[in-house]
């Protein structure tokens, strides 16, 4: 990851944890604030619906008093008293008085607490209503919660209960409104707000049925608690009342769901409106972020171009100093560096000319002296045999000037060995065949391998046949070859053997020669290719320098490898023809 | 058949003698309307209501209030030994309302289509005045058979459905509507009082001289100074049931507090019943008298493992309704769950069941029929009262029908409309008695 994209990740990064943050300590202060007023109208919700279930039970008890008034009741309590009730005439009795009065339920029940008239259950005509043979005052009683059994199931219903007296003989009114969801749809609408009733006897109600998972949760916990309990999620607040009859039984859960839909709905407008906020600071973020590491990162990259430039030999490259910060004053110290750099270089390459030229010297000092002493003994020689024996001088003088030409030719020849190395031609190039050109320089040197006296030396040629053709001037290549090959001679006075390997891999063709001579130290290995380094007392150190040459003017390369007493393996690398 | 004594003496005593009154003199004149909350579609010779007789057809005999066997359009008659011959003599100058004289060859097809249902193979000889029945089974009860309405002599043309000989003929049929019959004035027994009887079916207004009161809760507000007049209970209120449980059915049986029912619901219009037959026509129905055992049926419950079972009721019918919702409620109390209903394939049905005639061993025959049980009853001597009573104890045995009221049926009356002590003493209400005070 580059300097200039951490850069960026790390102001991106910045941003945008600074935008999370702030939308999320809004989001709670808004969330706190909404649930604060949540609870507020949901008690105002509780406290509405008790005011109307006061007033509806009002309701209740005074058209159940009016029942208890009229006149029907009046007379079937005379009758009563009289002795001339005839249940046949009045068991239909509360049906019309019921509707008359539109009450769910009402019953007409005598002195022993036997129904005379049922609404709700004509049928249920005799049978004992004993929980109204309690000693009660029912009208201080007022209003409470019953569950009403009825001939297809039960109902809760809002009941109250008047008596009437005539003579020693009392019946009873027990009238009421039914409890459910009619009931409730007729409380005052509120928008967000739904009433469900759960009654206690009947099965219990699946999550489905109530609307979710969290309301019927609520109604367990209600049945096993009996308290009033309130329970939030995103949708809705839940708040769940128990709903008791008269001896505190439990027989019914009023659920008040108040829906959260407006709150969800700010807060997705507060979110939707933090998100674009947060998500145009975090743009706006992005490209300061981008602006600023490029900025920052500007000179340093300039800086790593030039110490690229100066990796690949320009030593004069400078770095841009635009500033006067940290990255200016690097510029400026690269800068020096590189400028000392440049200035080492000068004096090393001063250094370097002025101890080749020591070094050519050396050589062609040590490379003329051993003809010229020669040539001045022969010469010395001729004076001498002149003046002493002139007898004998045409003798001698032939001999000598055998022995001068000789060595004049031997000059000659190291003269023109410097020439060469001096004037390396352009190489012509052609497909070479180098198996071909490895048999040929192996066949060039077998009869001076093979000559009597010298030391045996073996030769064997490891030839790939895919070796194939590379694009080489032949003489060149022959030159370098054969000189690695005077050189591994060279390496074994003692003998051993001599091995001339060709491979052919990823588009090059590989020439390895290789000897078993003594080898060679690291530190020679290094030196091997500087001119006029040798190892060899008659060497001129142009050998190895010219196969360098040749491989380096086909674009080749050329390693050397060799340990000491193990021998040496030369290796040229060309590019094969295609 | 004769009626028993007590049988007489229960049915008088249900008549409100108000209007059945010769204080005044009858008059002749005037028309009667009456409304009928049942609806009848259909004309047949068996009237309309067995407690309200519209005379439009007459039988060869018919029973009287002393349950004897008297002439109508038959004079006299004799029989074989053997009582597979009879012959009639018919009565003399007695002609259907369309004119036609009454002779054998006139009263022959129909009294031939009334007995073939009974007798099979019959076949009556017709000459002048003379009928002759003659089949290969003994008939000793041929007599009663022909004093049944069904049995009646009528003649059918495109323009009259019912061309009788008695003492009103049609003068207009609206079927389900209304029916208008008009003195017959060559009746042979006299022309009646009325000079016609409009009769409405369906919800009426209660403002006829004559209406029926249904059973059950009072919709109705009546004028004032209205007489009423009910039947002996003619009419079984019953569940059934064929395909459950008979455990269940002995069960609910016990459950049932039939007394309320029939003192509340049906408003003392009806008697708990324990027989299948009222006790004026059968003779021996206290005999089934029982009281509510709630506990036994609880016990005989809970050996069954079945679940709620419904009780349908006809749809529109407030007293059964009613019925059914009480003895769902009673059966409730025994922990079985009942549930009425109007549908039709409920495992029980609680239906009304009317007698058709005052003769026990063919009512008992009926319901033997309708229950399945009509094997029984070759074992059965209307001679002999034990024979009937084992029929229907062993119906009731069955339990496939647990009978719960005789219902009667009420009628109220206007002030202006007068009955004459009926010469037949029969204990309907016989229009050709009636007589409207102007």
């Amino acid at each position: 990851m580059s300097f200039r994209t951490k850069i960026f990740l790390s102001i991106t990064g910045t941003v945008v944890l600074a935008v999370w943050i702030v939308a999320a300590v809004v989001s709670t202060l808004v969330t706190q604030s909404f649930e604060r007023r949540d609870a507020q109208r949901t008690a105002s919700l509780v406290n509405q619906l008790q005011r109307e279930f006061d007033r509806r039970g009002k309701d209740v008890a005074r058209r159940v008093e009016a029942v208890a008034e009229s006149d029907a009741v009046q007379r079937l309590a005379v009758n009563f008293g009289g002795g001339q009730f005839d249940a046949s005439q009045s068991f239909t009795e509360a049906q019309a008085l019921a509707h008359e009065q539109s009450l769910d339920f009402l019953e007409l029940v005598g002195p022993d607490s036997a129904i005379i008239s049922s609404a709700e259950w004509p049928a249920r005509f005799g049978y004992k209503e004993d929980w109204l043979a309690q000693p009660v005052d029912w009208k201080a009683q007022g209003v409470f919660l019953k569950k009403e059994d009825l001939a297809d199931g039960s109902a809760l219903g809002l009941i109250t209960v008047r008596s009437v007296t005539a003579g020693d003989k009392t019946i009873y009114v027990a009238g009421g409104q039914r409890l459910d969801k009619e009931f409730l749809d007729s409380f005052p609408a509120t928008d967000g707000v739904r009433l469900q009733l759960y009654t206690n006897f009947e099965p219990l109600p699946s999550p489905e049925s109530l609307g979710s998972k969290l309301a019927g949760d609520l109604v367990q916990d209600v049945r096993r608690q009996s308290r009033e309990l309130t329970r939030v999620n995103d949708a809705a607040t839940i708040t769940a009342i128990p709903l008791q009859g008269r001896d505190k039984q439990l027989l019914a859960i009023l659920l008040i769901e108040n829906s959260r839909a407006e709150l969800a709905s700010l807060k997705r407008y507060i979110q939707g409106t933090a998100g674009a906020v947060g998500g145009g600071c975090v743009l706006l973020g992005l490209l300061l972020s981008f602006w600023t590491a490029s900025r920052v990162t500007r000179p340093l990259r300039d800086l790593a171009g030039s110490v690229r430039e100066v990796a690949v030999g320009k030593w004069d490259t400078r770095a841009n100093v635009g500033s006067s910060d940290e990255v200016g004053q690097l510029a400026r110290d690269f800068n020096g560096m590189t400028e000392q750099l440049v200035e080492q270089r000068d004096r090393m390459i001063q250094a370097e000319r002025v101890a080749a030229w020591r070094e050519l010297a050396r050589r062609l000092a040590h490379e003329l002296k051993n003809p010229l002493f020669p040539l001045q003994i022969t010469i010395e020689n001729l004076q001498r045999s002149r003046d002493s024996s002139p007898a004998e001088f045409d003798e001698v003088f032939r001999e000598s000037t055998t022995t001068l030409l000789a060595e004049l030719g031997h000059l000659k020849t190291i003269v023109g060995r410097f020439s060469d190395f001096a004037k390396m031609p352009t190489p012509q190039l052609e497909p070479v065949d180098v198996n071909q050109m490895a048999r040929e320089v192996i066949q060039l040197f077998e009869a001076q391998l093979q000559a009597p006296g010298r030391p045996r030396v073996e030769t064997k040629l490891n030839l790939a046949a895919d070796a194939g053709e590379v694009p080489a001037d032949p003489e060149q290549l022959r030159r370098a070859l054969r000189n690695l090959v005077l050189n591994a001679l060279d390496a074994m006075p003692q003998g051993g053997t001599l091995s001339i390997r060709t491979s052919r891999h990823d588009g090059k063709v590989a020439m390895e020669v290789s000897d078993t001579g003594e080898g060679l130290t690291p530190e020679e290995c290094d030196r091997l290719f500087t001119p006029y380094y040798t190892t060899k007392q008659h060497g001129t150190g142009l050998g190895l320098a010219i196969v360098q040459s040749v491989v380096s003017d086909h674009k080749g390369t050329i390693s050397v490898q060799s340990e000491p007493n193990k021998g040496t393996i030369f290796r040229i690398e060309l590019k094969a023809s295609v | 058949m004769r009626l028993p004594g007590w049988a007489s003496l229960a049915l008088s005593s249900l008549v409100i003698s108000n209007f059945l009154t010769g204080a005044v003199r009858p008059r002749y004149g005037g028309t009667l309307t009456i409304e009928l909350s049942t609806v009848w579609n259909k004309l047949d010779t068996g009237g309309f209501d067995s407690a309200l007789s519209v005379p439009i057809t007459e039988t060869l005999v018919r029973v009287n209030s002393n349950g004897e066997l008297e002439p109508v359009l038959a004079v006299a008659w004799q029989h074989d030994p053997d009582f597979k011959r009879w012959r009639f003599s018919l009565r003399p100058n007695v002609s259907f309302h369309d004119g036609e004289a009454l002779t054998a060859a006139t009263a022959a097809p129909s009294l031939l289509a009334a007995l073939k249902p009974k007798y099979g193979e019959v076949s009556i000889e017709a000459g002048g005045q003379a009928i002759v029945v003659q089949s290969d089974r003994e008939m000793p009860g041929l007599l009663e058979e022909l004093a049944l309405t069904r049995s009646a002599i009528f003649r059918k043309s495109d323009a009259n459905p019912l061309i009788g000989t008695g003492p009103f003929r049609i003068t207009a049929w609206e079927p389900g509507r209304r029916l208008n019959v008009a003195a017959f004035e060559n009746y042979w027994g006299g022309r009646p009082y009325l000079d016609a009887v409009e009769i409405e079916f369906g919800p009426g207004h209660g403002r006829a001289d004559l209406f029926d009161i249904p059973v059950g809760p009072a919709h109705r507000i009546f004028p004032e100074g209205l007489a009423t007049w009910s039947s002996a209970p003619r009419t079984l209120v019953a569940i059934t049931s064929t395909n459950s449980d008979v455990t269940l059915l002995q069960a609910l049986a016990l459950a049932v507090d039939r007394a309320p029912i029939a003192n509340v619901l049906a408003q003392h219009k009806g008697e708990a019943a324990f027989g299948l037959l009222p006790q004026w026509l059968s003779g021996y129905a206290f005999l089934f008298n029982s009281t509510p055992d709630v506990v036994r049926a609880k016990q005989l419950v809970s050996s069954l493992r079945s679940g709620p079972t419904s009780l349908s009721y006809p749809a529109n019918d407030l007293f059964l309704r009613s019925v059914a919702e009480r003895i769902a409620l009673n059966a409730r109390d025994a922990g079985i769950t009942i549930q009425p209903t109007t549908a039709g394939n409920a495992n029980l049905r609680l239906m009304e069941w009317p007698l058709e005639s005052n003769d026990t061993a063919d009512e008992l025959r009926r319901i033997a029929l309708e229950l399945g049980a009509s094997d029984r009853t070759g074992s059965m001597d209307p001679a002999k009262p034990e024979t009937l009573y084992q029929l229907e104890r062993s119906l009731l045995d069955d339990h496939r029908i647990i009978p719960l009221l005789h219902l009667r049926q009420t009628y109220a009356i206007a002030p202006r409309v007068h009955f004459q002590p009926s010469t037949s003493g029969t204990f309907a209400l016989r229009l050709e008695d009636a007589w409207i005070q102007p």
